[in-house]
């Protein structure tokens, strides 16, 4: 394995066959590095606790905490939407770390010069039929891959009808045949169409972003000021979608879960 | 797009792991902390609420025992002054009947002595009209006729007195 440059072209991802279980190290590595990210910054920030004085670190996860808590207070009614407010801390920091690792560099491994294929730690990477020229990206979002965004939305659509069941069983299973029964396959249709919007928008914008800085990259030296812009407008975006994600999160299972009493 | 189902159940996994990593160890400090500094917060306000009422009825208290100490003063400085009149009226009253007194004791003295006077200026004039009397009438009067009229004229000087 050699070679460390920009990505411009598709790539494969590296993956071990492990028995039938294709195991792809890109995406453990990635989704191990946000996890990583992730945690060890809410540790910085929780690190020096104090009531009296916050540090700038506490501030910011405060920050972040009754940024959180300000949208499930718009998605539901906070007293009761208060036991999620981990989940949507998690999702938030998790989906934006995600979202911003993969703007700044690829990596991208060749084979060894006349070699077909790969090993990593003694075993082979596992390379497609009739590939010619073989290369590896070990650089990408999680969020930039449709079965990683569609965990996370799984998780949280499971998680809402659970909580629907759980604590709403009536109005719950009521809905489906609202306002009249014969609504009951569309209203199947939007249960369905929920979790798959809500992973495969964060999926679409973050693996367009990253298609669309390959893209540039493919201009030579007249794509810097574009690559610029299009990076900038990247964090926008991903900063939005994780935004997006997280409300949207709260929405689903505030509809699921708690019912007004009216 | 290829969907490779195990990337599905590793971030499956790995999103579970985080989020209980980051509720026990993150999470849950912080709620902590951020509720206890509301409570403090809460208890602060409190407080400065029981502070202010407490210092109002201070301020209360104040107000009523100044307004007492000031009724107090001015009784007071009234007492001391009806007092004072009276002392002074005491006075003039005890002034004017010593003065009466002494008054009365001089009339009585002076006619105590206007009496003595008096009696002392009758004795002497009984005895010397009875000398003039006596020198006028010895060249004139005959023993016998001299005895009759000192003897009247005691008489009437018995009467007289």
């Amino acid at each position: 394995m050699k070679g460390v440059k920009r990505t411009s072209m598709e790539h494969l991802a590296p993956t071990l066959d492990l028995g039938g279980f294709r195991l792809d190290l890109s995406a453990l590595f990635m989704i191990v590095l946000s996890s990583l990210i992730v945690f060890i910054l809410a540790r910085i920030c929780v690190r020096n606790l104090s009531v009296e004085k916050p540090g700038k670190m506490q501030n910011f996860l405060e920050w972040v905490v009754e940024f959180v808590q300000s949208i499930i207070g718009m998605a539901t009614d906070y007293k009761r939407g208060k036991i999620y407010l981990g989940l949507g801390l998690t999702l938030i920091m998790y989906i934006f770390v995600s979202n911003m690792l993969g703007l700044p560099f690829g990596i991208v491994t060749e084979p060894a010069h006349g070699a077909h294929t790969a090993t990593f730690l003694g075993m082979e990477l596992s390379v497609p039929k009739n590939t010619e020229h073989v290369s590896w990206s070990w650089w990408k979002s999680p969020t930039a891959d449709a079965a990683m965004t569609m965990a996370l939305s799984l998780t949280v659509i499971v998680l809402s009808h659970i909580q629907g069941v759980r604590l709403n069983r009536k109005h719950y299973l009521k809905h489906y045949f609202e306002p009249w029964p014969f609504f009951f396959p569309i209203n199947i249709i939007e249960t369905v169409a929920k979790p798959l919007t809500l992973g495969l928008r964060l999926y679409g914008n973050i693996y367009a972003g990253e298609v669309m800085i390959g893209v540039i990259m493919g201009m030579s030296w007249i794509g810097i000021p574009a690559l610029l812009v299009w990076q900038g407008f990247s964090i926008f975006v991903g900063a939005i979608q994780a935004f997006v994600f997280t409300m949207l999160t709260m929405v689903y299972i505030g509809q699921a879960s708690i019912h007004e009493e009216h | 797009m290829n969907f490779v189902w195990e990337n599905f159940v590793i971030q499956l996994v790995a999103f579970l792991i985080l989020f209980l990593l980051l509720q026990r160890f993150a999470f849950k400090p912080l709620f902590g902390i951020m509720e206890k500094r509301r409570q403090s917060v809460l208890e602060q306000m409190e407080n400065a609420q029981k502070n202010r009422d407490e210092a109002n009825k201070f301020i209360e208290e104040q107000k009523q025992a100044l307004q007492q100490a000031r009724k107090e003063a001015y009784d007071i400085i009234e007492q001391a002054k009806s007092t004072g009149s009276k002392q002074a009226d005491a006075i003039i009253e005890a002034a004017r009947g010593e003065a009466s007194r002494l008054k009365e004791e001089a009339l009585r003295d002076i006619e105590n002595e206007k009496n003595k006077a008096v009696a002392a200026l009758r004795a002497q004039v009984s005895g010397l009209s009875v000398l003039i009397a006596s020198k006028i009438i010895e060249k004139q009067v005959d023993e016998q006729t001299q005895q009759q009229l000192v003897e009247q004229y005691l008489q009437e000087v018995g009467n007289k007195s």
